[in-house]
């Protein structure tokens, strides 16, 4: 009860500031923190890439950066090579992301445990060595740089995400579509299939669930948002470069969603933020930051492996639990007086 | 162009004995703690870090040999009752903590040794004629360390109490603790074992390779390889795989260039994995 009050009232207050962050960020802080804000949508969309696979069918993959590579080159190739337009180099990268999921899927989710993690880290190597190799059509670890094309063009009023208020709300738009739909999907009947075979992979089979399949349909659903947060980064940088395809880059995420909150809807948000907040302020300073990200890694999986948000429900569930056992025990006394 | 082949050839059997030392400790730590470490490659790394230093302090390169691997023991032993002892309840999650360990080892080193990668000299200089090419001697030494190293290791499982003890553990470890074998010690023993060995083959690469940060992170998809390919839990399997895909991406490299040697040894990798996931010597030997 107490929960879910608390928390939709996170929500609108966590949507509010979002909207207003254009205009409220700058007063407070400055203008760098906006976009600081705009980069952390989009890993967070990444990072929920890892949770809809560890945390709601309990696949940990370690390569979701390879997804998320595919969605940034589609996007660079496209609009640098192709001479696609906006939305065709976007929906070009997704795809080839999911394309990409699908085949791969195929092969991994024959696996899992640790057979699955370490497949997965191969196969994003075996495509990182590839973009490195390939250096004329991608330009290896230098990356390929481009310009934009607009967004909407209405007669002469055109939209570009070069504009920034412009492209934070573009950002913003994705976020909300992706974490939607990921809502819509974790209520769903194939929402609980997917719950089902995370805890228990052999019932979810003999009660009638093809296991094979689900995971599979669950491996392109993370492939399509690992290629989403790609294309926007892609976007969000002008520049594409196969160092995002590294395994640390997966690991990264992995390490996000997992501080976060596996299995939670918010839980990657909370770390994602939590993660680059610190990087942003820490980096000026200190070059050593991910000392910070390693010993958090480590102080989570022993103190809360559920995560963040884990732990913030466990504490409200237990205030919750000590109103009411107070209560009862007030009215216990009341009964007993005479 | 024989020439170049058989110096690649036997360059990557090297190779492939260093990595066998550093497979193996990856190997008995997953058989034993059901742990996937990705923080191993950065053990080797610490061990040439290590050596660095005691040529710093000490001008001697010989020392290293002893120094690093009881060093690396030590912070085996250390790491292991701090962080990996902690969460044994959250096994599917270990793999996050070694990746945070991971980043600890390297940023550590960043600071401490810095970012800039240096060279070590061979303590022995010269080149001796092998099959008609001349090859250097210290190569030679580090082929013959690395054999020593694992039949020691291999000894040492097999005819040592304690040795018996750690297969006892990765046979059955209930029953082994009801048989009163201190499991936990056990446990706290590999973790310092698998260190000093990746850390040994730290000592024996150091002045082949460079002394860099980020000197364990290509090797450890490599370790992975041989493990994997070895067959999980499978030791001689582990070295036997590590020896031959050195050895097949030595030869590769002599036509191709590095990348695509590692690309088809990752190729062949997922096969493996695919289609014999207990690895492809499982059968051979039993």
């Amino acid at each position: 009860m107490i929960r879910t009050f608390v928390e939709r009232f996170l929500l609108v207050a966590f949507a509010a500031f979002l909207v207003s962050v254009p205009w409220v960020v700058p007063v407070i802080a400055n203008k760098f923190w906006v976009s600081v804000i705009a980069e952390i949508l989009i890993w967070s969309i990444f990072a929920a890439s890892v949770n809809l696979l560890f945390g709601y069918v309990g696949l940990l993959s370690f390569g979701q950066a390879l997804f998320f590579g595919f969605g940034m080159y589609g996007v660079g190739i496209g609009i640098d090579q192709l001479h696609l337009s906006f939305w065709s180099a976007f929906a070009f990268g997704v795809s080839a992301a999911m394309a990409m999921a699908l085949i791969t899927g195929i092969f991994a989710v024959r696996l899992t445990w640790h057979y699955f993690a370490i497949i997965t880290i191969v196969f994003s190597l075996i495509f990182y060595f590839l973009a490195v190799r390939l250096k004329p059509l991608t330009g290896g670890d230098d990356g390929i740089n481009f310009s934009l094309p607009p967004v909407f063009s209405f007669g002469a009023t055109r939209y570009s995400l070069t504009d920034q208020t412009f492209q934070y709300f573009f950002i913003l738009a994705i976020f909300a579509i992706c974490f939607y739909l990921m809502y819509l999907v974790t209520r769903s009947p194939l929402g609980r299939a997917f719950l089902a075979i995370r805890e228990n992979d052999l019932r979810a089979s003999l009660i009638g669930l093809n296991v094979y399949v689900l995971r599979l349909i669950a491996f392109v659903m993370a492939g399509f948002l690992a290629g989403v947060s790609g294309a926007l980064f892609a976007f969000f940088g002008r520049y594409a470069s196969a160092t995002y395809m590294f395994y640390h880059v997966s690991g990264d995420g992995v390490v996000w969603a997992i501080v976060g909150g596996a299995g939670t809807l918010f839980g990657p948000v909370v770390g994602t933020t939590l993660f680059i907040f610190i990087r942003e302020l820490v980096s000026t300073h200190w070059e050593h930051h991910s000392l910070i990200v390693g010993v958090m890694a480590i102080l989570v999986v022993m103190l809360a492996p559920k995560g963040l948000v884990g732990l913030w429900r466990e504490g409200l569930s237990r205030i919750g639990e000590q109103k009411t056992s107070s209560e009862l025990n007030a009215k216990a006394r009341l009964r007993s007086q005479p | 162009m024989m020439d170049t082949i058989l110096l690649l050839a036997l360059n990557g059997l090297i190779w492939g004995l260093i990595i066998a030392l550093i497979a193996l400790g990856l190997s008995i730590i997953f058989g034993l703690l059901d742990i996937i470490n990705v923080a191993h490659g950065d053990f080797f790394m610490v061990g040439t870090v290590l050596t660095w230093y005691v040529l710093q302090e000490t001008g001697l390169f010989w020392p290293a040999f002893i120094l690093v691997p009881v060093i690396g023991f030590v912070l085996g032993a250390l790491i292991q009752r701090s962080i990996i002892q902690p969460i044994r309840n959250a096994a599917a999650l270990s793999i996050v903590a070694t990746f945070g360990l991971s980043l600890i080892l390297q940023e550590l080193v960043r600071m401490i040794f810095g970012a800039t990668p240096r060279r070590i000299l061979p303590p022995i200089q010269g080149t001796i004629p092998i099959f008609g090419i001349e090859y250097e001697i210290y190569r030679i030494l580090a082929a013959a360390l690395s054999v020593a190293a694992l039949i020691a290791f291999f000894l040492f499982l097999q005819y040592t109490k304690i040795g018996t003890w750690m297969r006892a553990v990765r046979h059955d470890r209930e029953t082994a603790i009801a048989m009163g074998i201190p499991a936990q010690r056990i446990f706290i023993l590999t973790f310092g074992i698998g260190f000093a060995l990746a850390a040994f083959g730290g000592v024996v690469a150091a002045p082949i390779t460079t002394v860099d940060f980020r000197g364990g992170v290509d090797l450890l998809p490599f370790c992975f390889m041989a493990v994997i390919i070895g067959g999980l839990g499978n030791l001689p399997g582990t070295a036997a795989a590590a020896i031959l895909l050195a050895l097949l991406e030595g030869v590769i490299q002599s036509f191709a260039d590095p990348t695509v040697a590692r690309i088809s040894s990752l190729v062949l990798m997922s096969a493996v994995l695919m289609l014999r996931p207990q690895g492809l010597f499982r059968g051979l030997a039993k």
